[in-house]
């Protein structure tokens, strides 16, 4: 194609020829990309603050811990190259890869002691102390060696020890990990420009090959209309979790733009005080559950993208069961149920909502179908902290929905004191088998009586999982499809 | 004189201490611990203590207080308990595009009110004027929220002109950034514009009633031309002094605006504030607003003193 | 014909407060739709035959919605002024009989305070300190109300208290609380109905607002300015929400607007040529 104009001559020929040599420039391979998301993170420590917006940062781009979650929910080597654990399964043994923090110095075995010690100390602010609790000691019998012994057999320890919450740091600056973070991993902090974006640049001293991306923007949209148009006009090469669901198929026919539904660890549920009479009743919670349709609620909340759920598990998970089926909608049951509860007539109840859009719409969608079996709720928003004060902490509630993001937290139905204060000797069985089975079937077994249980008491209705709408330009590939765990690792990203 | 200037000084200084106390006493009796809002929902008590130690929650209150009162002097306002930054940084950092927005604002309203005020009380009773003056009517019951709503739809999402939302910051390219803040300031200048017009319709009309412009136009200058060289100077005095009141208006303004635009302003920060329960953020913010309201309307209080001594002697 | 009609801003205003009053008389016994039944899979249409202005993302049908709304909006207006009118209007009348007193000057300045807030910026306050709602928000409007009621009503109660008449009758022997009833109030009443027609116009606007801002009024009540929330979400996908309820506040508040001026006119001629 260009032959025939580098055979002709002059200066206007030449012009023509600078133009096309100027063309594939500005379509080489890019180095940088902005990348949007919903939330801003307050802080950015993962160790510091539970919110997801912290981990879709920093998560495998600033910090790593030993272990990380790969895009399946797949744990692989992080900072520890290999490891191996002794035949009872209390002793640990982490093997380290030469691997330097941003500010120079060499990750060492004493790092990982200070930094898992400092989590699970009195004045931690770690929100997921549970994965430390059972070390009984951390040996550094070799700089490059860390050796962890267990109090008892613990079958999810490692899968703890990939979570955000336990960021290697060094002694030396994690003062700042808040505000200045200073990590392992490919990307360092370069400046945050509080309520609209991030800067990130690449590490070149990082221990894994060579990421393509030079640098990286996060910007923080959170109006979902702001973040149709930011993507069409090109001000955000992808985002990672569209808020406008209405607008998946205007985007879709955007010939610029590839939009992945994907999957996240959220159960969304409406959670129902079980300690509180009528809910108390299991009648009561199975008549709440026949009057509410969840594909309507899918489809009215997050425009039908949801992966409707018939118990607290992901269909992500070798042991999902699909129990959709379980309760279907039936109204004048739901009656007849109520009214053997000794509620003909139904009652009022109070619906506390917190601040997600997810939450706030299918509120309205269930209080309207709560109504139709004489259920009047009450719909009461509340900010995150009034939701974690008087719903969570003090369980001063009726209903409340919330969706549940972390992986495998099913464990919630076995414990005593949480806040839907439901209580079941089979479930708690059910679910210490899932810490002691030494095998695999054996494991997901349990899992599998837990689900058929708490739908069977019906807990909670359970609604859906909550989706992820990748939205990127075309070009763009690497972005995690699916949330095992929120993360937006950039040094699997690269522009084709 | 003198006395007269003390006395507002005095009374400017203690309901500003006032608004302080109230504000502070309000804010801490708000239900909710913000130590546990950030640590999230599988804290243990123990780590939501260690925090409200760091934060100085368990401090008595008066030391609280007066502590904070120092700190607009010495700009130590305490760390943001969601962004573990200095709040003074992050209310500066605000300012850049609050107070641009505020002016841009103020000025739009400035030029076309006065221009339309002046038009309409040229043609007084007159098409022209019935046609503005129902215009102003129009721009004082529109919400400045739903005029920015509808500036998106036109200029941004139809005719794709100016951006949705958001703000580049002033860094990256000051061209953009302008642009982006010139729907909002549209919508926050419509009803400032409006009751600015009305304002300067009706004292230049008062202007145009009193003896030296009947004299002008005795001497056979045209009714344009004696608004333009006599009556405009004088009509625009009192419209200024209302400015200062307007401005309170403005303030309120940009909380509702820059949220329908998601642009990180102070009123964005303060709604942001709220909802992560960011206490020493909200009250700090809010002390900023009220302070700035009353500060202006005291100013042109003292202004209106010195110009009318009648106004010194006691309220009418 | 009354020559009050004749007045252009009177007449104008009166006619469309008549609009906005009949629609909320009408969604007392009809609406369309029922305003609150969802239809989940027919959300976010266009306007048609069956759904005049269309439906919102949970399929209810706006004109249905718009029409209830008209009721929130006049509801909210008649209680915000009333509580700035009874609180205003006591208080201003109190300072004034008591004039350069202490009460009076603690009454005042108290009220200068209350007034030196921003009003959203104490709407918002107190619904941060009360939880989000109607019933609060409302309240947060009254609050503001009472310096602007109470402002006015000394005034005006100053000039009355200056008339002959008035000191004729004190000195006849009528008690402080006699002539409040039976001689100021009767005599400030117009005044403090053209400001309720401005407030209430305010009223309007400021629930709107903090309705938009989401701590206003709560589903499944319909406002407008929740109405305009939900609708900047879908604005790409279905801008015909966005209008209605914005053409909505308007009329009623330039319906307000437009009676309180016509009033004024009305009731101090001198005030016409202006």
């Amino acid at each position: 194609m260009m032959k025939p104009i580098r055979r002709l001559a002059g200066p206007a020929i030449l012009a023509l020829g600078l133009a096309h040599l100027a063309l594939p420039a500005a379509a080489q391979p890019r180095d940088a990309l902005t990348l949007c998301q919903t939330l801003e993170p307050p802080i950015l420590d993962p160790s510091g603050g539970a919110a997801a917006a912290i981990r879709e940062v920093t998560y495998g781009n600033i910090f790593e811990g030993l272990v990380a979650y790969d895009r399946n929910g797949k744990v692989v080597p992080a900072l520890a190259r290999e490891w191996s654990t002794s035949v009872d399964g209390l002793v640990w043994q982490f093997r380290l890869r030469p691997a330097r923090f941003h500010d120079g110095s060499a990750v060492t075995a004493a790092d990982v002691k200070f930094s898992f010690e400092r989590a699970v100390a009195p004045d931690s602010k770690n929100a997921q102390k549970w994965i430390f609790e059972p070390i009984a000691a951390i040996a550094t019998p070799a700089p490059d060696l860390v050796e962890i012994t267990l109090k008892s057999f613990t079958a999810d320890f490692l899968d703890g020890l990939a979570m955000g919450d336990a960021t290697i740091f060094s002694a030396a600056s994690v003062g700042k990990a808040a505000t200045e973070p200073v990590g392992t991993g490919p990307y360092r902090f370069v400046r945050w420009q509080r309520g609209d974006r991030l800067l990130l640049e690449r590490n070149d001293n990082w221990w894994g090959p060579k990421p393509a991306l030079k640098s990286a923007t996060f910007r923080f949209i959170s109006d979902p209309q702001a973040q149709v148009s930011a993507l069409l006009a090109g001000d955000c090469d992808a985002h990672t979790n569209l808020g406008a669901h209405e607008a998946v198929a205007q985007l879709r026919a955007d010939p610029r733009l590839a939009v992945t539904i994907g999957r996240t660890e959220g159960e969304t549920i409406v959670a129902i005080n079980n300690a509180k009479a009528p809910f108390s009743d299991v009648r009561v919670r199975q008549a709440m559950a026949m009057a509410v349709d969840r594909r309507l609620v899918n489809e009215g909340a997050v425009s039908g993208l949801g992966t409707p759920i018939g118990s607290h598990f992901s269909p992500n998970h070798p042991a999902y069961l699909d129990l959709t089926a379980e309760r279907p909608v039936d109204l004048a049951k739901a009656k007849a149920l109520l009214a053997a509860a000794g509620y003909p007539n139904g009652f009022a109840a109070t619906l506390r909502l917190p601040p997600p859009a997810y939450a706030r719409r299918s509120g309205e969608i269930i209080a309207a179908m709560l109504g139709q079996i004489g259920i009047r709720a009450t719909i009461e928003p509340l900010e995150w902290p009034q939701w974690l004060e008087r719903v969570f902490r003090n369980k001063d509630f009726d209903m409340t929905i919330v969706a549940h993001v972390e992986p495998l937290d099913v464990n919630i139905y076995a414990r005593d004191t949480y806040y839907f204060g439901y209580q079941s000797p089979a479930v708690k069985e059910a679910y210490a088998r899932t810490k002691t089975a030494r095998t695999e079937p054996e494991r997901l077994e349990a899992f599998r009586a837990i689900q058929r249980q708490i739908t069977e008491d019906q807990v909670n209705l359970f609604l859906f999982m909550l989706p992820k709408i990748t939205v990127a330009r075309k070009g763009l590939t690497g972005l995690w499809p699916n949330w095992p765990v929120p993360a937006n690792p950039l040094a699997e990203l690269r522009w084709e | 004189m003198v006395l007269f200037l003390i006395k507002r000084l005095v009374g400017l200084v203690l309901t500003l201490l006032f608004a302080a106390l109230v504000i502070f006493l309000v804010l801490e009796i708000l239900p909710g611990d913000p130590a546990a809002m950030m640590m999230g929902v599988s804290a243990t008590p123990e780590s939501v203590a260690a925090l409200r130690a760091e934060l100085g929650l368990d401090r008595p209150a008066a030391a609280r207080f007066l502590e904070w009162l120092g700190g607009f002097f010495t700009g130590q306002l305490g760390l943001s308990y969601t962004y573990r930054v200095p709040v003074a940084g992050l209310i500066a950092e605000r300012l850049a595009v609050t107070v641009p927005l505020s002016l841009l604002a103020l000025g739009l309203a400035v030029a076309f009110g006065v221009t339309l005020g002046t038009l309409a009380a040229a043609h007084a009773h007159r098409r022209a004027d019935l046609i503005i003056m129902g215009m102003t009517q129009l721009g004082l019951a529109i919400p400045n929220f739903w005029f920015g709503i509808l500036l998106v739809l036109v200029f941004a999402i139809g005719l794709g002109w100016l951006p949705a939302g958001g703000f580049p910051g002033w860094a990256a390219d000051p061209m953009l950034a302008s642009r982006a803040l010139l729907l909002p300031a549209i919508a926050l200048a419509l009803p400032q514009a409006a009751s600015l017009a009305r304002i300067t319709r009706s004292t230049m009309l008062e202007t145009l009633s009193e003896d030296y412009i009947r004299t002008a136009r005795a001497k056979g200058l045209s009714r344009s031309q004696t608004i333009r060289r006599h009556a405009l100077r004088n009509a625009l005095i009192p419209v200024l002094t209302i400015l200062g009141l307007q401005f309170s208006f403005l303030l309120a303004g940009t909380i509702v605006v820059e949220n329908v635009f998601a642009l990180p302003g102070l009123g964005r920060l303060l709604i942001q504030a709220i909802g992560g329960h960011d206490l020493i953020l909200i009250k700090s913010l809010v002390l900023f607003y009220v302070a700035t309201a009353i500060l202006v309307n005291g100013a042109v209080d003292l202004a209106y003193g010195l110009a009318d001594p009648r106004l010194r002697v006691g309220r009418a | 014909m009354n020559p009050a009609w004749r007045h252009p801003s009177f007449g104008v205003g009166a006619v469309l407060m008549a609009l906005v009053v009949g629609a909320a008389l009408l969604s007392l016994v009809w609406t369309p739709h029922d305003p609150t039944v969802m239809r989940i899979m027919a959300r976010l249409r266009p306007p048609s035959a069956e759904h005049w202005l269309g439906t919102d993302q949970f399929g209810r049908d706006i004109a249905s919605m718009v029409l209830v709304g008209a009721r929130n909006a006049l509801l909210v207006g008649l209680v915000a002024v009333g509580i700035g009118l009874v609180f205003g209007v006591a208080l201003g009348m109190l300072a004034a009989l008591y004039r350069g007193r202490l009460l009076d000057e603690a009454v005042m300045r108290g009220l200068d305070f209350v007034f030196a807030f921003p009003a959203v910026l104490t709407a918002i306050l107190i619904l941060t300190w009360f939880g989000p709602g109607l019933v609060n928000a409302v309240i947060a409007i009254g609050i503001f109300n009472i310096p602007v009621f109470a402002r006015q009503a000394r005034g005006a109660t100053l000039q009355v208290l200056a008339q002959d008449y008035i000191r004729a009758a004190r000195l006849a022997g009528l008690s402080r609380m006699a002539v409040m009833l039976r001689h100021i109030l009767p005599n400030i009443t117009g005044l403090m109905i053209v400001q309720g027609s401005t407030q209430f116009a305010f009223a309007i606007l400021a629930e709107a607002s903090l309705s938009y801002l989401g701590i206003g009024t709560q589903p499944p009540n319909p406002s407008w300015g929740r109405m305009l929330n939900d609708a900047q979400t879908y604005l790409g996908t279905a801008p015909h929400l966005a209008i209605v309820p914005g053409i909505a506040i308007a009329i009623t508040v330039l319906a307000f607007n437009l009676l309180g001026d016509g009033l004024r006119d009305l009731l101090d001629p001198r005030m016409k040529e202006r």
